[in-house]
């Protein structure tokens, strides 16, 4: 077991900790501006499309500058941008001039470039197979055989694209959130999306070496699907974006090392992934405000609610011998509306004609202002009173020219007197 | 001993013709052949499924199935692993691992998107990257090899069983039987689903039917041709095929012309490169970059006689 510590001291284990964790950054701030405008499968396409210009990249430093890896690494890096953007050019060519579909013209290009990436490598096979292997190594990625050079190349292509998004980001912020709006600015979209194209492109190129063409998509996707539900803010988006990114860089290239323990290799990119997904299905399940368990427990919370009033109102109309789950009474008793013999105590009491009043207050309100008959409004009301705050029923009282008497001629409980001294 | 050794792009095809017309002994079928009847089968089978799924703009959700085909395959050996058992051709597991996968990624994809709100797109890349990331990460772990995974995507023709033509084969058979069977309400559900399912017509089944074919055919070809070719045979004829025409029956015959032309070619020029320039390409490469150069050499062509339509 490898201490967590040494992945930033080991100087074997740091540039591929740092080198992932910087990829994973880059992709997951361009992903978020990508995730905004609903193309999230674009980064699949042109990372697929990259490959050529990586098997070309590898296949041509291997012809000129045999011996030198970081040379090599920036050979690859000019390959899979330049194939990446022709493979844009080509996209939006066929969708805009040849008005193909936007599916197929994705899943064409993705094919078209990837099936002749995977051409050029079966030449490459036979006769460079060391070289070879070099370009498969973006498949999957692999982050192991990172050194520091490679660092340098890569976190100077994330400042880039951080300064991009820091200096576009009030441009991003308008075009997003109101498209025409911003038009009337004078701010062109059309070239906003060109710069966003632009940032994907860059950050493919920056993130296949750890996480690999296949997958890149993914890394795209993850950290801003991962924030979304967290904030309603861009620049928390991009932030908690960001943070996620990290994190899942850090933690997969940590888990490919420590799993197999040396007995084989777990390619880094698959696990990348896999964490970031595991941080996005966490965050859909139990974000705060719209997590689904959240969302499920607080319609439970509130449903309890309503069963334990019911059962407080049942008590306070004298039906003595209503027997009462286990956990409803545990709650009376532990907001001391019921003594331990099971009677109303004076403080159950209070809290039970509050909920009579507000009761018989909304039927007053659903018979004089909404026209209801009479004898229909008891049903809504019987849910509309657990809806308490201080502040709508003294709007009610006053609404209401504080009745007395229900419509069915039933007294309404006079309000709580105010605490504190008047 | 194969006939085709050492023949260039012409002498293929002189020698599938004597081979057919019974000048030469055609006694067992040669590596060549076997490559061209798997493509072709592939071919028929693919085109048929692309052209409903573009029409249904769904062939991103067949790029989705390319990737999680593998988890589907790991899972289903997981299940049925005895140390008996042939795993290279197992109808059975194939069978379950479509039926798996097609399952995961729809269910999946519809679920990320309904109950955990998340937009199309996002749901659809972030399930299809998690399962083929479980799918890589699970081969990795029982096999101990990371390079298992290379296969998956670019395919290894060399490795091709005569087995292979029964199932690819099998495959196209059981894809025309209920595509066929069911033309009318395929077409219904494929320009209008609304209104199809108005009328009475399955639709949801016929969305899951179509994805489980998708996978099968996807499984029965990855062995062969991996599954970036099928991605491309999926979109690619009938993309060809749709600058020609309007009218869907010509479309998927036309398709599956360009289809079978691809493979024919594809595999003769393979051959050809072996024996001229001693060039070992991959099969599958080359009918994709075949099928992209035809799309080309398409566009060229109807993109002018499109215009001289409009000045006459």
């Amino acid at each position: 077991m490898t201490p967590l510590i040494d992945f930033f001291t080991d100087p074997i284990l740091r540039p591929s900790t740092v080198g992932c964790m910087l990829m994973c950054f880059a992709s997951a701030l361009v992903g978020v501006v990508v995730f905004l405008r609903k193309r999230s499968l674009i980064g699949e396409t042109l990372s697929h499309a990259s490959f050529p210009g990586v098997v070309i990249g590898v296949f041509l430093s291997a012809l000129l500058i045999p011996y030198s890896d970081e040379l090599v690494a920036l050979a690859i890096l000019c390959g899979a941008f330049l194939f990446a953007f022709l493979g844009l050019i080509v996209l939006n060519f066929l969708e805009n001039r040849l008005q193909v579909k936007a599916d197929s013209a994705l899943c064409f290009v993705l094919a078209s470039f990837f099936g002749l990436g995977i051409l050029i490598a079966s030449r490459l096979q036979q006769s460079y197979p060391l070289w070879y292997k070099q370009a498969l190594i973006f498949l999957y990625g692999q982050a192991a055989t990172m050194t520091n050079m490679h660092v340098i190349i890569y976190a100077c292509f994330s400042f880039v694209i951080l300064g991009f998004i820091l200096y576009f980001y009030r441009y991003l912020e308008a075009v997003n959130f109101d498209p025409s709006f911003s038009e009337t600015l004078g701010i062109r979209s059309k070239r906003l999306d060109d710069m966003m194209f632009l940032l994907i492109v860059l950050a493919i190129v920056v993130g296949i070496r750890s996480v690999g063409v296949v997958l890149m998509a993914g890394m795209l996707i993850g950290p801003a699907v991962a924030a979304r539900p967290l904030t309603h803010q861009l620049s928390h988006h991009f932030a908690l974006a960001g943070a996620f990114g990290v994190a899942s860089g850090f933690l997969g290239n940590y888990l490919s090392v420590v799993i197999p323990q040396g007995a084989y290799s777990l390619p880094t990119g698959p696990m990348i992934l896999l964490v970031s997904s595991a941080f996005c299905f966490l965050s859909l399940l139990l974000a705060p405000r719209s997590g689904l368990i959240t969302r499920y427990l607080r319609m439970r919370r509130f449903s309890f609610q309503c069963a334990v009033e019911n059962a407080l109102k049942s008590l306070w109309k004298g039906e003595e011998k209503a027997s009462f789950p286990p956990l409803i009474r545990w709650q009376l008793k532990r907001r001391k509306w019921i003594d331990p013999q099971g009677h109303l105590t004076g403080h159950g009491k209070a809290a039970a004609e509050k909920i009579i009043r507000l009761h018989r207050l909304w039927e007053v309100y659903l018979v004089d202002y909404m026209g209801q008959k009479v004898e229909k409004v008891h049903r809504t009301a019987e849910e509309l009173e657990h809806l308490m705050s201080p502040d709508l029923e003294r709007e009610l009282t006053e609404l209401l020219h504080n009745p007395q008497h229900d419509p069915h001629h039933q007294p309404i409980p006079p309000p709580l007197p105010p605490l504190g001294p008047t | 001993m194969n006939p085709y050794w050492g023949q260039d792009f012409f002498g293929f095809f002189s020698v599938l013709f004597r081979r057919l017309t019974g000048q030469l002994p055609l006694d067992h079928l040669a590596s060549d052949e076997v490559q061209l009847l798997v493509l072709m089968g592939v071919a028929l089978s693919t085109v048929l499924l692309g052209t409903f799924l573009s029409l249904k703009k769904m062939t991103m959700m067949a790029n989705s199935l390319s990737h999680t085909t593998l988890l589907g395959i790991v899972i289903s050996y997981i299940i049925f692993f005895t140390p008996e058992t042939d795993l290279s051709v197992n109808t059975g597991i194939l069978f379950l691992a479509a039926l798996i996968s097609a399952l995961l990624t729809t269910v999946l994809t519809e679920l990320a998107r309904d109950l955990l709100k998340l937009q199309e797109d996002a749901a659809i890349g972030l399930v299809f990257t998690t399962l083929f990331a479980l799918g890589i990460i699970l081969v990795t772990v029982f096999t101990r090899n990371s390079h298992i995974g290379v296969e998956v995507i670019t395919g290894n023709v060399d490795a091709l069983h005569p087995e292979d033509i029964r199932l690819v084969w099998v495959t196209a058979l059981i894809n025309f039987a209920l595509i066929g069977l069911f033309f009318r309400q395929w077409v219904m559900t494929a320009f209008d689903e609304k209104l199809s399912f108005s009328l009475g017509v399955p639709t949801r089944a016929l969305h899951y039917l179509l994805m489980f074919l998708t996978a099968l055919t996807l499984i029965a070809a990855f062995r062969a041709v991996g599954v970036l070719l099928v991605l491309s045979f999926l979109v690619g004829p009938t993309l060809i095929a749709r600058q020609w025409t309007h009218r869907l029956t010509t479309l998927l015959l036309l398709g599956m012309g360009f289809g079978l032309f691809a493979s024919i070619f594809g595999v003769a020029l393979s051959r050809h490169f072996l024996s001229v320039y001693h060039m070992p390409l991959s099969t599958g490469g080359l009918v994709v970059t075949l099928i992209s150069i035809i799309y080309l050499v398409s566009t060229v062509l109807t993109f002018r006689s499109s215009r001289g339509l409009i000045r006459s």
